[in-house]
């Protein structure tokens, strides 16, 4: 059990890049051009960990402690959600609520990193991403809430483990629906389209770019690698709402892992090569939207 | 044994109060700081010692005072429920008084300082007494003595007009809340056989409605003190107008006498209270919370903004008591024990890192001479360790492990969670849940809103530029409440330990632990290892940096500005821009008024409660009453004929009304 829960975890930590590449070369393909290849993000990764850094003379502490504090936290999340489709490494009563205030604490010290510049840029990302993380997380809960009512469960276990499968045939329309809430959410949540371009480069449109202006070197690569992890840790949790791995040994589920953040990078590739960024006071309503999703998937539980 | 304790707790209110003598007495002189601190900081320390001792053995400790007086004996007791209170007021009430001697001793010069230390004694005094106190005219007593108490000290800076405003509309609002408190115990020691709490509680079962109307009345009464919305209007001027290590108590210890009175009430009544009564306080906490922490967004002084914060820790906390009293009612043990801890130790927490919060925004006062959010900035550099102690302090209010405000969070919802399981309460996970979550990340925008404008960044005036670090003996007092913060979210077993046997009678169970509270007691050991692996990773990553950068060019510059050579303080995000796209997002609700030009943004703070609706109406009612002036023409003549008016009405009501 547990070395099947550790192997999912390793195979995340160690794929969780393939998501943004998959994305991109998708994004590539189709706007009709070849597109960096899919390995780039891991190039990337190692290029700026052999670089040096360039840390601003106004900043302190808390811009150093921002990269460390988003790895640290995205990585202990992630060991709370069941990777393997069974259960989580670590797991005990409420441990939802440890997982969604675990990357609140990571989002808490990244925007502190950002503030800590003096940046009127940074400043600007980080009142866009509070504010709109403000949003995303009721809608996180209710799909918690939605899922806790579905199987009786307290922790992500079994919220999202084999009790859910037990109950499948009978809540599949409203877990359905969860799992496409939790895809708007991880969008927003992940700063992608339409809520936020990665590939933008005007500083003026952006909000997780902008809060990091200011990394270099491995801090930098830190954040990067934190984000593609807190992507693949949301395609993780959609996947156990969709696919039953039970069945499956330790390697099936970690090989079935790996395909999901393929598909959730392809997936991902789709909507930002179908649609634009949404203007700024248009994404409140596209995260309500995703939460409304997840308000009816829990009305279809209380018949 | 039992006599003892009492006896130690009451040696402990005597040496306060003879802190609060002395101080009266020695006024200027040179030991007369030093006398006080050691009198009232050992009085906590005794009476804290009194109340752990109760908590580790459950036991209730009592002593009855014979009275002749009306209203029958008094009893002061030191019960668990009392004891987790008593125990935080001595522990913040010390910090506060340690901090608060030096603070105010640069005032010496131009103020009468001792006065604040003396009504400042007698308040922590008073706030022990009013959770010991066991009948109904000792508790009233302490009651009034702690709100006179609070106005005499909200007012200390009188030569200003805000503080003055501040404490005439405290006044007010204290005692209206106490008027609700007369109608509720008057109707209620009406049944009783006298005006002890024990007598209270054996009458409980003849009170008509299930103790509805003493139910409501309570929620007037302590709604006042507490600052639930909309009662919370003179919250935020009055806690704002007191020195800071005042508002360190009133908003950590002194509100959260409204939390002890309804809990008190709850259990006198037996632990059930009816099923409105259940959802009204669920919805009085979630509308708190959100607004609370909504308003606190729109703030730019940085007490104020703490203060709208305290409206939110006791929305929390009422979303806490309405989910254990619902618990209790639908027959979930369980849940109510949940509930009932969750709001317990929240009181605790938020009595922590709050007065932490308060103490630090002093420490900022004290080092840059004023509290406006817009003129501070890159205060960390100039006051590193205040910035550390408010940066655990903020992070602990926000409710993230691995610090305390994490863990009594973490316990509503696995309370609400709970709820989810079963068909009749499910309606309350579906509403609390998410508000706690809206909440929870509302707050964490705001603090990241407060820390980062003041503290990080660049100066944005010469105050905050040539701004200097506090001297020690202010900082202690800070640390010693941020290890409390930390202690409390490493090692949570302590304080739930402390709080499940309590929230059990509160709910009318007996204090052996249910399975449900049995299960977040174990399950804490995972939080303390959450906690822990967290830092072990953020060393791991400290490392793992320290190696890559091993050998490589490391250089200083200035922040990236997209090239522009003048960058200047000026070009960074103000308090106001910052929280705008939140405020925007709710409309009318946030309660600011905006100004903007080309060249400048603003946003003005309104409360909508006191500004936008108690003032006009009180307004509407003296001007309806202007209209009743020409009644009023000060000659003699007029007044007989009214009078005479009178007897005419009178005498005629009385020939068609008497029977034939």
């Amino acid at each position: 059990m547990i070395l099947s829960a550790l192997g999912s975890l390793g195979a995340l930590v160690v794929a969780a890049p393939v998501i943004p590449g998959v994305a991109t070369k998708t994004r590539a393909l189709l706007t009709g051009r070849r597109g960096p290849p899919l390995w780039q993000p891991y190039a990337d990764l190692r290029k700026l960990m052999r670089k040096g850094a360039t840390y601003s003379t106004t900043t302190t502490w808390a811009f150093r402690l921002a990269p460390l504090a988003v790895v640290a936290t995205t990585l202990l999340a992630s060991a709370i959600v069941p990777l393997d489709g069974r259960r989580g490494l670590v797991s005990f009563t409420g441990d939802a609520v440890a997982f969604a205030y675990l990357l609140g604490l990571g989002r808490f010290l990244l925007v502190l990193g950002a503030l800590d510049t003096g940046s009127s840029f940074e400043g600007m990302g980080t009142s866009r991403e509070v504010s709109f993380a403000s949003l995303v997380e009721p809608g996180l809960f209710v799909a918690l809430v939605a899922l806790g009512v579905a199987t009786e469960r307290l922790s992500l276990t079994g919220m999202f483990g084999m009790e859910l499968w037990q109950r499948w045939p009978v809540v599949a329309p409203s877990v359905i629906l969860l799992a496409v809430s939790l895809f708007v959410l991880m969008l927003a949540e992940c700063a992608r389209v339409p809520v936020d371009d990665p590939s933008t480069h005007l500083e003026l449109t952006m909000i997780h770019e902008v809060m990091v202006l200011d990394h270099s070197g491995p801090d930098l690569a830190f954040i990067l690698y934190a984000n593609a992890l807190k992507m693949a840790v949301f395609a993780a949790l959609i996947l156990d709402l969709i696919v039953p791995r039970a069945a499956l040994g330790a390697w099936g589920s970690a090989a079935v892992l790996v395909g999901a953040l393929i598909a959730s990078g392809i997936a991902v590739g789709i909507v930002e090569s179908s649609m634009a960024r949404l203007r700024m006071p248009k994404v409140p309503l596209f995260i309500a939207g995703g939460t409304a999703l997840g308000l009816f998937g829990l009305i279809l539980l209380l018949q | 044994m039992i006599g003892i304790v009492i006896g130690i707790f009451f040696i402990g209110v005597a040496l306060m109060l003879a802190g609060a003598v002395a101080a009266g007495v020695l006024r200027r002189h040179a030991a007369a700081d030093r006398i006080f601190n050691l009198l009232v900081l050992g009085g906590c320390l005794t009476s804290g010692a009194a109340a752990v001792a109760v908590l580790i053995t459950g036991t209730r400790a009592a002593v009855t005072v014979p009275s002749s007086a009306p209203g029958g004996n008094w009893t002061f007791a030191l019960d668990p429920l009392a004891a987790v209170f008593v125990a935080t007021t001595c522990f913040v009430g010390a910090c506060c008084v340690a901090f608060g001697t030096p603070y105010l001793a640069e005032e010496r010069a131009h103020r009468p300082v001792w006065y604040a230390h003396t009504v400042f004694a007698v308040l922590i005094a008073s706030l022990t007494l009013v959770v010991t106190a066991q009948a109904v005219v000792p508790f009233l007593i302490a009651w009034e003595l702690m709100a006179i108490g609070s106005y005499l000290i909200i007012v200390f800076e009188d030569e200003k007009a805000d503080a003055r405003r501040a404490g005439l509309i405290y006044i007010v609002a204290t005692h209206t809340g106490t008027l609700g408190l007369f109608a509720m115990f008057a109707s209620w020691g009406a049944r009783a056989s006298d005006w002890s709490f024990a007598a209270l509680a054996a009458a409980a079962p003849t009170l008509p409605h299930h103790g509805g109307v003493i139910l409501a009345l309570a929620v007037l009464g302590f709604g006042f003190k507490a600052g639930f919305v909309p009662l919370h209007f003179w919250l935020p001027p009055a806690h704002s107008a007191a020195p800071a290590h005042v508002s360190g108590l009133l908003s950590g210890i002194v509100i959260k006498t409204g939390i002890y009175g309804l809990l008190r009430v709850v259990t006198l009544l037996g632990g059930s209270p009816p099923l409105w009564w259940g959802w009204a306080m669920l919805g009085i906490g979630v509308v708190s919370g959100v607004l609370g922490v909504l308003w606190a967004l729109a703030q730019h002084d940085i007490k104020r903004l703490l203060a709208y914060h305290s409206v939110e820790n006791i929305g929390i906390i009422g979303i806490g008591i309405g989910l254990g009293s619902l618990g209790a009612t639908y027959g979930h043990p369980g849940i109510a024990v949940l509930g009932y801890a969750g709001a317990l130790l929240h009181t605790v927490n938020h009595a922590l890192f709050k007065s932490l919060l308060f103490l630090g925004s002093g420490a900022v006062y004290r080092a840059t001479g004023t509290r406006d959010m817009e003129v501070l900035g890159g205060l960390a550099k100039r006051l590193p360790y205040t910035w550390v102690a408010f940066f655990i302090g903020a992070t602990a209010i926000i409710g993230v492990p691995p610090l305390n405000g994490f863990v009594s969070e973490w316990l509503v919802y696995v309370g609400l969670f709970r709820s989810a399981q079963s068909r009749d309460t499910l309606r309350l996970a579906a509403l609390g849940v998410p508000a706690l979550a809206l909440i929870g990340a509302l707050a964490l925008a705001c603090f990241a809103k407060v820390s980062g404008v003041v503290f990080l960044g660049h100066a944005r005036s010469a105050s905050a530029r040539d701004a200097r670090e506090v001297p020690r003996t202010l900082l202690v007092p800070m640390f010693v409440l941020a290890g409390a913060c930390v202690l409390l979210g490493v090692a949570p077993g302590f304080g739930i330990l402390a709080v499940v046997d309590v929230a059990a009678t509160i709910g009318g169970g007996t204090p052996n632990a249910t399975p449900e509270a049995l299960q977040v007691v174990r399950d804490s050991a995972w939080v303390s290892g959450v906690a822990l692996a967290l830092l072990a990773l953020l060393a791991a990553g400290w490392l793992v940096r320290r190696i890559a950068l091993r050998g490589r060019v490391v250089r200083a510059v200035e922040t990236w500005g997209c090239g522009y050579p003048l960058p200047s303080p000026r070009m960074q995000y103000t308090a106001s821009s910052f929280a705008a796209p939140l405020l925007s997002t709710f409309g009318r609700l946030s309660g600011v008024v905006e100004t903007s030009s080309a060249s400048a943004f603003h946003t003005e703070p309104v409360d909508l409660v006191l500004d936008r609706s108690a003032i006009p109406a009180w307004h509407w009612v003296r001007r309806a009453a202007m209209r009743l002036r020409p009644i009023q023409q000060g000659r003699l003549h007029i007044y007989l004929l009214y009078v005479m008016v009178a007897v005419v009405v009178l005498l005629a009501y009385l020939a068609l009304a008497s029977p034939r």
